[in-house]
């Protein structure tokens, strides 16, 4: 059963495929029906035209002393040479059976129910037809045959079966191509639904719009509604549970933190001093990596869809981050700083703030004592954008694509870090439409981050979709 | 300068505790709501360090109880979770700032005290730093109990500075704060009265210039043994 839905059937062939041997049958059937209906009426025709020149040929015959004459005919040739009868040919045959008048190929035909009869009969080798008018006289019964070349099957019969012909083929195509049209047209509502499916991310699981599709297609939406529903519970619950997990363990993370920051000020401690701090680092280590994952789980699409996008100041924004790492920039000896031009994106605060806070935090641990920091923002000719340059210690180009992969780290890496920071970033990019560019620093020194953000309004639409699709994407054919 | 610090927690609570008892702040524990409503009733406390995530009846409620009740201490709230409506409900009850876990002892000491010192200045019209003492009423500058003279604008760029502490306060709302003193300000208005101005407070209190942003007055240290942040 199952491999039999393995091909990918498409609605329209397998429509062609069921209607053609039925509408050439029917085609077959309406050629013949014709066919017979022009012989029939042709030969009713050619029989009128035979009875006609027999009763016209009886009125020569006469009766005297007793014998029948034909007399007036005797110059008369064989045929009967009036107009268009010049292929009519005739015999009279008396009572006994001899030739009165005429060609003496021509046989009376038995007589039937009707006077005249009529017959098919060979004239040597040519099929004719043969009508006999059975004449009552005085001297007895005069038979006058009278025959000509039937082409009640030739000539304008073969015209109208050929045009039977040419009509049935032309409305067999015409038909054929109704269908095929119909099903396209009437399978529009489906191209839409699976246009709005392609569009999607593979984690948004809004539903499908319902009132756009046609009654056919409706339990078909629905059932993939419910399905997106499921899914996006089981995405839900397990978000929750990152969630809960990295809330679960900030508290005691935080005691922890607290009492080695208080430790390594005790004068009692100083001996230890490099080890509490090892531990401390870890420590904030183990802190950064919960407060990323639960940004991850913030930045889930399905998550966030809740999120209002709303205005957001993009210099407001970073003077936020950087005023948090003001003291962090000094402890570490760098000069951090920015570059503000006016800026508005529409997206969600939060996010965003996540967004710079994690580039913000990858350049102050990656950038050396003396090195610089600038984080800008501002508008150019392909929107609102906002940029983290250091000259630090900078990333390969060929590593460029994987930092943005979780988890990933640069070997060699320095300091904590789990490698989350540059994904989140990607995700939230995504997820505001935004190109996420990285590069390198002015004088290829260092590392550039370009978040460039697409011109306010476009983001009404839903987020972009993930680079994957790119990779389903095939033609489709229906 | 006595703090309550509310936290179920028994870890985090010492933590805290240590942590803002070393800051040089005298500390009380409450590990509930109700404790704390106690504690708040029968004796004075500079400021509360709430959490959020307390057993029974949580911290939110007790901060809107508080409030209800007419207390106007400083509350500083603590939470595990960020979500966005938590902070935003949490200052509307009228908590006057809010500090996510985990967090750095030397940054919750710090916010402490910028409460405190803001809480003074509301009921006594004077900001101590360190070594200077700015009366806003008075405008009197004094730098180890010396009147210093200051201009105008000078005093008005002090002052906006000052009332922000430890806060980065830009450019442009220096500019906004003198420029209803001058109509015709030059671009560089603010960098001349910031050099003023440092040449006369010395080495009493720093103005951090920070690069784009604008320019910081410097928490004056409370100096211990050299602090945690170091090891960042």
């Amino acid at each position: 059963m199952s491999n039999r839905l393995a091909p990918p059937r498409s609605i329209r062939r397998r429509l062609l495929i069921f209607l053609l041997p039925p509408l050439t049958a029917l085609m077959l059937v309406v050629v013949f029906v014709d066919y017979r209906a022009a012989v029939l009426f042709a030969r009713t025709t050619f029989d009128q035209r035979l009875t006609d020149a027999a009763l016209l040929i009886a009125t020569h015959v006469t009766v005297a002393n007793g014998e029948l004459h034909a007399q007036s005919l005797a110059q008369t040739p064989p045929t009967l040479g009036i107009g268009r009868d010049n292929d009519l040919r005739y015999s009279i045959l008396g009572p006994d059976g001899r030739l009165l008048a005429g060609n003496p190929q021509i046989s009376p035909v038995p007589p039937s129910g009707t006077n005249p009869s009529y017959a098919d009969a060979l004239l040597g080798d040519r099929g004719i037809r043969v009508a006999t008018y059975r004449l009552t006289t005085g001297a007895g019964v005069a038979t006058v045959n009278v025959a000509g070349i039937d082409d009640s099957r030739t000539g304008p019969v073969h015209f109208i079966l050929g045009s039977t012909w040419l009509i049935g083929f032309i409305q067999l195509d015409i038909t054929l191509l109704l269908v095929w049209l119909g099903v396209h047209f009437g399978l529009k509502p489906l191209v839409i639904v699976r246009g709005q499916i392609e569009a999607r991310s593979a984690r948004e699981l809004r539903p499908l719009e319902l009132s756009a599709a046609p009654a056919e297609v409706r339990p078909l939406v629905a059932a993939l509604n419910l399905l997106f529903e499921m899914l996006g519970e089981a995405a839900r619950a397990q978000r929750q549970f990152v969630a809960d997990t990295a809330h679960q363990l900030r508290t005691p993370i935080t005691g922890l933190l607290g009492h080695l920051e208080v430790l390594m000020r005790e004068p009692a401690a100083m001996a230890l001093h490099a080890r509490l701090a090892a531990l401390h680092d870890g420590m904030s280590r183990l802190a950064t990596t919960a407060n990323q994952l639960l940004a991850l789980a913030r930045a889930d699409p399905s998550a966030s869809l809740a999120d209002k996008f709303e205005s957001v100041d993009l210099k407001v924004l970073i003077e936020r981050v950087l005023e948090r790492n003001v003291d962090r920039s000094l402890e570490s000896g760098l000069d951090m700083g920015a570059d503000l031009r006016p800026a508005q994106v529409s997206g969600s605060a939060r996010l965003l703030e996540d967004l710079l806070g994690n580039l913000v935090d990858n350049a102050l641990h990656y950038t050396p004592a003396g090195g610089h920091i600038t984080v800008r923002c501002g508008s150019d000719e392909h929107g609102p954008y906002l940029e983290v340059e250091d000259d630090g210690v900078g990333i390969p180009e060929a590593e460029r694509a994987r930092v943005r992969e979780r988890f990933y780290r640069l070997p060699g890496s320095p300091g904590p870090g789990c490698g989350l920071g540059l994904a989140i970033v990607d995700e939230i990019s995504r997820l505001h439409r935004a190109d996420l560019a990285i590069d390198g620093g002015t004088n290829g020194r260092g590392t550039r981050v370009k978040v460039q953000f697409p011109v306010t309004g476009a983001l009404v639409l839903p987020p972009k979709p993930r680079s994957r699709r790119q990779e389903t994407e095939t033609p489709v054919s229906t | 300068m006595r703090i309550l610090v509310v936290e179920d927690n028994d870890l985090v609570a010492d933590a805290i505790a240590r942590g803002l008892g070393m800051a040089g702040f005298a500390v009380d524990r409450a590990a509930s709501a109700e404790r704390a409503a106690m504690a708040l009733e029968s004796e004075h406390f500079d400021l509360a360090v709430l959490d959020i995530g307390l057993p029974g009846i949580d911290g939110l409620n007790l901060l809107r109880r508080l409030r209800s009740d007419g207390k106007t201490l400083p509350v500083m709230v603590l939470t595990a979770r960020d979500t966005l409506a938590t902070k935003v409900e949490a200052l509307d009850l009228g908590a006057d700032d809010f500090l996510m876990k985990p967090f750095e002892q030397a940054e919750l000491a710090a916010r402490c005290r910028a409460l405190i010192r803001r809480a003074n200045l509301s009921t006594s019209g004077q900001l101590n730093l360190g070594r200077i003492r700015i009366d806003v009423g008075g405008r009197q500058l004094q730098i180890d109990n010396e009147l210093v003279e200051l201009t105008g604008r000078e005093w008005l760029v002090l002052e906006c500075l000052a009332l922000n502490t430890g806060r980065v306060v830009s450019k442009e709302r220096l500019q906004q704060a003198i420029v209803s003193w001058d109509q015709a300000l030059t671009p560089n208005a603010v960098e001349v009265y910031v050099s003023r101005l440092r040449s006369k407070l010395g080495d009493a209190v720093t103005i951090r210039a920070v690069r784009g942003l604008g320019y910081r007055l410097e928490e004056p240290k409370a100096r211990m043994s050299n602090a945690a942040a170091g090891t960042r």
